[in-house]
């Protein structure tokens, strides 16, 4: 207590001692209910902003997560470059490609086994051939 | 946030959470108020009944202005403190029947007991609040304010809305007026032996 009040209260002084001492508490079925009011007139708590949902982890990778793996973006470029050759070198043959192909697609049985075989020569030499 | 982390947060930060639908904001506020508004209403009323519908409005007056509080305006428990003492007064009024200059007039002195009398059958704080209940309403309720919520006089005169040096006038006027009523039963009520 201040000074102030001590000098105002002066000979009041116990008298209001007393009454602060015996201050009305109200009941605890009482405060229940006020508890019980409150938390029916509380505001529900605000729904997250769509900045928040954006912040949220993705459950999976997404093509800018891919392309760091992959090399970068110039690796992209080969990648779709390589991929755009292989569609139009099968869709469209090429005129100086075209006796080759041709050739391939017209074998005998008396054809070497090795004019379209893949595998080296020393690979078949490693198989006994 | 916890409960037993509010402990410590300002008035004003536990209704932001109140408004943020923090429940356990609800539960502190509630402990913390309740019995402050409930206390003050009771002094003035002396009605068990009155004091807590008069305590319970104040409340749910707080709880919907939570959302729109602005902070820094005014204080929580201040703000509190003014809508139950105008709840109080409303009610005083209403069952005198009409409106008088409350501090103007005093209680009417009861026929049947004298201040003597009733003071007779009471202990010292039931003596002061019979003392109390003698003095007009604005003294009453500046005297309740200053010492027994142990407010000061700014936020008195915040609350009752009056100035500085008028709460001051009614609580010297107060004060004398208790020690006319009280200071003859000093001896009776074992003051004069401390």
């Amino acid at each position: 207590m201040s000074e102030k009040r001590r000098a105002e209260e002066a000979g009041l002084g116990p008298w209001f001692e007393a009454g602060r001492a015996e201050a009305p508490a109200p009941s605890g079925d009482w405060l229940a209910r006020m508890e019980a009011m409150a938390l029916e007139e509380q505001p529900a708590a605000p729904m997250p902003e769509v900045a928040d949902l954006a912040a949220r982890p993705r459950r999976g990778p997404r093509l800018h997560d891919l392309i760091p793996a992959l090399g970068g973006w110039p690796a992209v470029a080969g990648l779709a470059a390589a991929c755009a050759a292989g569609v139009w070198l099968g869709a469209v043959t090429p005129a100086g490609l075209s006796g080759w192909t041709s050739g391939t697609t017209s074998l005998t049985a008396s054809d070497s086994y090795t004019t379209f075989e893949p595998a080296s020569g020393f690979d078949v030499a490693m198989l006994g051939y | 946030m916890p409960y037993d982390a509010m402990s410590d947060s300002s008035d004003e930060d536990l209704l932001a959470a109140y408004a943020a639908g923090e429940p356990a904001a609800a539960r502190a506020l509630t402990l913390r108020l309740g019995p402050k508004a409930f206390g003050v209403a009771m002094r003035m009323l002396k009605d068990r009944a009155e004091a807590e519908d008069v305590a319970q409005e104040a409340l749910l007056r707080l709880w919907r202005a939570a959302p729109g509080w602005r902070t820094g305006e005014a204080k929580v428990s201040t703000w509190l403190y003014r809508v139950v003492s105008n709840l109080c007064i409303d009610r005083i009024r209403k069952a005198r029947g009409g409106h008088v200059d409350l501090d103007a007039v005093a209680e009417p002195p009861d026929p049947a007991r004298s201040v003597e009398q009733e003071l007779q059958e009471t202990a010292r704080g039931a003596a002061l609040q019979a003392a109390l209940d003698r003095l007009p309403e604005r003294q009453k309720q500046a005297v309740i304010l200053r010492h027994l919520e142990g407010l000061a006089n700014p936020e008195i005169a915040e609350i009752m809305d009056i100035g500085v040096r008028a709460v001051e006038s009614l609580t010297a006027r107060g004060r004398k007026a208790l020690e006319g009523l009280l200071g003859a039963r000093r001896a009776e009520l074992g003051y004069d032996d401390e």
